[in-house]
């Protein structure tokens, strides 16, 4: 540490704004949103460093898709008339938005552990920022990830033979289902011990996977099946993508992905929000 | 009397790596990891077959039912899975520097590895047999006698001890528990889908047929398809040219990857 | 906002996790500019105590206020008036040093300008310009506790909790957070130091407050503490020991009945209480030389803050009465 006179030393270690400038800084709505920003910001930072991020959310799903492009492409297609892409692109930018989400998750818990939670609550900040910016977060992680799955699916031949309007839907509808995932897996990282919850997810969202019409068309599936696979949220973002991008029904499945997110929801925002308290603080 | 005193004992290697398994098997038993494999397998089975059952139903290549065509793959990929859990735990201790703590301790250098694989094998033994379980739900069943069924739990459990050693060594070169677990669950599913495992060879693309037929996952389920048998002739004749390959792979790559290994945990020393 | 002269006043703080009683009936106050410091062996309470103080945990029973905030019904307050650094809280690890300065300075109202500066200002302080732009998880310990307690000071605090600042530190590390301590006193910035480093209580702080079991056992001065034990003494070897009772003898009155009291045939040396210090020392000499007895060694000796600390935490045991056997052990 530089050894000045002491009393230049001291005045330069304290000056600012004092306390009572900054009444108002826990509660006002405007700084609110600078605060949020302001974490978000951080939170992307710290993913676009982490390798493991990048691969899970961005890696990991463009090789599944190409993969699934060269292994089922040709059989679905025969199959059901028209591409496999309008089903395979959009589940494939879900997959990418749920694995996101499980490493998101995985890095909270880290934060918790460390202590990171704990020295942001003990700053004059909102006490929602910490959460809001989290979702902000994922939100911006699971669009841009999102365009990225898009534009290998141009390459391979996927295209909007709708409008601007619906593309620009489309693009949104990977993050209002991600956004409910990954409240659920946050809700949980906030309560439970590490492998469990990385075993877990991964299994639950392979089931979302292969139970869906992006995986293959629903009357391949035997019929008994045939309405879990229908009514299960990811289905129903497939369908309204597919809907949005080549034409057919978009209200129906969009209804139903609303409310099954209005659902998750519904059930995570308590958990979630005590969750971020109780991590935060030490009893 | 806190310094002690006795004669200090000379360490066993069986004693140490029955120790060491123990530490690694006794906290699967308890937290539920031990649920993952079994949980796993049933995941694959239903994830692979019942999407794909009508879609394949015409390119079986001549063979009785989905399910015998498919089911080599649903026995690699469970055991893939096991094995991946295996290099999480090797990376976790790396990072938690045990490796460094048992490197200054009088024990083999290969006696922690094999403590792991052991544990890894444990793992990779549950998630065979609940795959057979499943299979058999679904309509698998073994052909050849006794003899030649044998030879198959045999190859498949090897094939999970080359996977855990794969999966050990990538984790503990990593260092990152995490990134690893993710980082080898991506080979593991593009690997078994650009196979003949699903569908047969030509189905896939003209260009990409050669390293579907050629690559070690394809030659592992030519030979397990061909030792589990078939109502049909189409499983492939229990021959070298058909198992052949697939042993070759086996020990070719283990023996590239058991002298890495010895390499690199010398070198942190 | 209140215009008390104490910056940090704690009034019969009480905390318990289940069974576990942490803190019981705690009170003590801290004056502007003031350091105290805060000792007790692990699992004494003191990090709990730092936890309700910080707000990172709630009070049981008792009241707490900080710059004249309440922590329970006014924690924002609390929170505009601190700084925390410590052992368990932690920076954004995957950002660099300057973005920790500067994330801290922002979040706290500083605007993107004031923010820079003032990280540029802190690190060309905290000697840590040359590593402003490294991610934290490359600093070495003596580093990451110094940009711990930069990112502290971005704007200035009126209370600071330093939670076992030098633990695993080197020592010129160390030395620094000391001189640090030292600004907080003369900003008029009342420190709440907890150590488990004696000689770090006894170097830093104006009063030392001693926590065993989740109670206050004593409250001073480093010096009044170490009267407590018994103050100065001179410390009588002779070269035989077999002499130690001619020594008894010749000392006469100046030995005091408690030292004669503990003389067994095993002892090889003598304590006399020396109230004058050198005097007594001197009046002892001339009695033993009179006495024709040699000496291998005589020697004024302080208690140390560790035989405060021993004596003071013995005495809890005897006081509280039986604890479970890990009490013991863990001293």
């Amino acid at each position: 540490m530089a050894v000045a006179g002491g009393g230049t030393k001291a005045g330069l270690l304290f000056k600012g704004p004092r306390a009572a400038s900054r009444e108002s800084y826990e509660r006002s709505p405007w700084r609110l949103l600078v605060q949020i920003r302001l974490q978000t910001a951080r939170i992307l930072r710290g993913w676009s460093r982490d390798v493991a991020t990048t691969i899970e959310a961005l890696i990991v799903p463009i090789a599944l898709l190409f993969t699934l492009d060269i292994v089922l492409g040709k059989a679905i297609s025969q199959v059901s008339g028209e591409s496999a892409l309008y089903g395979s692109v959009p589940m494939v930018a879900m997959v990418g938005a749920m694995s996101g989400a499980t490493v998101g998750g995985i890095g909270l818990m880290r934060e918790r552990t460390d202590g990171l939670l704990s020295r942001l609550w003990v700053l004059p900040v909102h006490r929602a920022s910490v959460m809001f910016s989290r979702i902000a977060a994922d939100a911006a992680r699971i669009f841009l990830t999102t365009v990225a799955i898009l534009c290998v699916g141009l390459l391979l031949g996927f295209r909007f033979r709708q409008g601007i309007m619906e593309a620009l839907i489309w693009l949104c509808v990977p993050v209002v289902f991600g956004l409910a995932f990954c409240a659920l897996i946050n809700a949980i990282a906030l309560y439970a011990a590490k492998a469990l919850v990385v075993e877990a997810t991964g299994l639950l969202y392979a089931l979302l996977m292969f139970f869906s019409t992006g995986w293959v068309p629903l009357a391949q599936y035997p019929s008994w099946i045939q309405p879990a696979v229908q009514h299960q949220p990811l289905t129903y973002a497939v369908e309204a993508m597919r809907g949005l991008a080549l034409g057919g029904p978009v209200l129906a499945p969009m209804a139903g992905l609303l409310l099954w997110v209005a659902a998750i929801v519904a059930v995570c925002a308590v958990p979630l929000t005590n969750g971020y308290r109780r991590a935060s603080m030490r009893g | 009397m806190r310094i002690p005193t006795a004669v200090r004992p000379a360490p066993a290697p069986w004693q140490q790596w029955w120790v060491l398994s123990g530490r690694v098997i006794r906290p699967t038993l308890r937290n539920g990891e031990l649920l993952t494999p079994p949980a796993a397998s049933v995941l694959f089975t239903i994830g692979f077959y019942i999407p794909l059952k009508q879609l394949m139903g015409n390119f079986l290549d001549g063979m009785s039912n989905y399910a015998q065509y498919l089911l080599p793959l649903i026995v690699l990929q469970a055991i893939a899975f096991a094995a991946v859990s295996a290099s999480f735990r090797s990376a976790t201790d790396a990072v938690l520097g045990i490796n460094h703590r048992f490197g200054s301790m009088p024990i083999a250098p290969l006696t922690p590895l094999t403590a792991r694989l052991s544990a890894s094998v444990f793992r990779c033994s549950s998630a065979l047999l609940f795959a057979i379980l499943c299979g058999h739900v679904i309509g698998f069943r073994f052909y050849n006698g006794a003899e030649v069924t044998t030879a198959f739990w045999l190859l498949a459990l090897m094939i999970g001890v080359l996977l855990s050693l794969l999966g050990d060594l990538v984790g503990s070169a990593t260092r990152n528990p995490e990134a690893t677990s993710h980082l080898l669950m991506l080979p593991m599913l593009v690997f078994g889908l650009l196979s003949v495992g699903v569908q047969p060879v030509e189905q896939f693309p003209g260009w990409i047929q050669p390293f579907v037929r050629n690559q070690p996952i394809s030659q592992f389920i030519y030979a397990l398809r061909a030792l589990a048998g078939d109502s049909t002739p189409a499983a492939g004749a229990v021959n070298w040219s058909v198992i052949g390959p697939a042993l070759g792979w086996l020990v070719g790559t283990i023996a590239i990857v058991l002298p890495l290994y010895a390499y690199q945990s010398s070198r942190r020393r | 906002m209140s215009n008390t002269d104490k910056s940090v006043v704690v009034s019969h703080v009480s905390k318990s996790f289940g069974d576990v009683v942490a803190l019981r009936d705690i009170s003590f106050e801290v004056g502007r500019g003031e350091v105290i410091g805060l000792l007790g062996p692990n699992g004494a309470g003191k990090t709990t105590m730092v936890d309700i103080l910080s707000t990172l945990s709630l009070p049981d029973g008792g009241s707490a206020e900080i710059a004249g905030y309440d922590v329970v019904s006014d924690p924002a307050g609390v929170r505009r008036s601190i700084m925390l650094t410590g052992q368990h809280v932690a920076l954004d690890d995957m950002l660099t040093g300057r973005e920790n300065l500067v994330l801290f300075g922002r979040l706290q109202g500083l605007n993107r300008h004031e923010a820079r500066s003032r990280s540029d200002d802190l690190l060309a302080e905290f000697d840590l310009s040359h590593a402003a732009d490294r991610l934290i998880s490359t600093y070495s310990g003596g580093m990451r506790r110094r940009i711990d307690i930069a990112c502290g000071l971005v704007v200035r605090p009126e209370v600071a909790f330093l939670d076992e600042p030098t633990t695993g530190l080197d020592p010129r590390s160390r030395q620094s957070v000391w001189d640090l301590v030292a600004d907080f006193k003369s900003e008029g910035i009342a420190t709440l130091l907890t150590t488990q480093y004696l000689e770090e209580a006894d170097a830093l702080s104006d009063r030392i407050i001693v926590i065993d079991h989740g109670a206050v056992i004593a409250v001073g001065t480093a010096d009044s503490l170490k009267e407590r034990t018994g103050g100065t003494y001179c410390e009588i070897v002779p070269r035989n020991f077999k002499d130690l009772p001619a020594v008894a003898d010749a000392l006469g009155e100046l030995l005091s009945d408690k030292s004669r009291a503990v003389l067994t045939s095993s002892s090889d040396r003598l304590s006399i209480p020396a109230p004058d210090g050198a005097t007594t020392l001197a009046k002892a000499l001339l009695l033993l030389e009179a006495a024709h007895i040699e000496l291998a060694d005589i020697a004024l000796r302080r208690p140390s803050l560790d035989d405060v600390f021993l004596a003071l935490t013995d005495e809890t045991i005897s006081d509280i009465g039986p604890k479970p056997s890990s009490a013991k052990s863990a001293r």
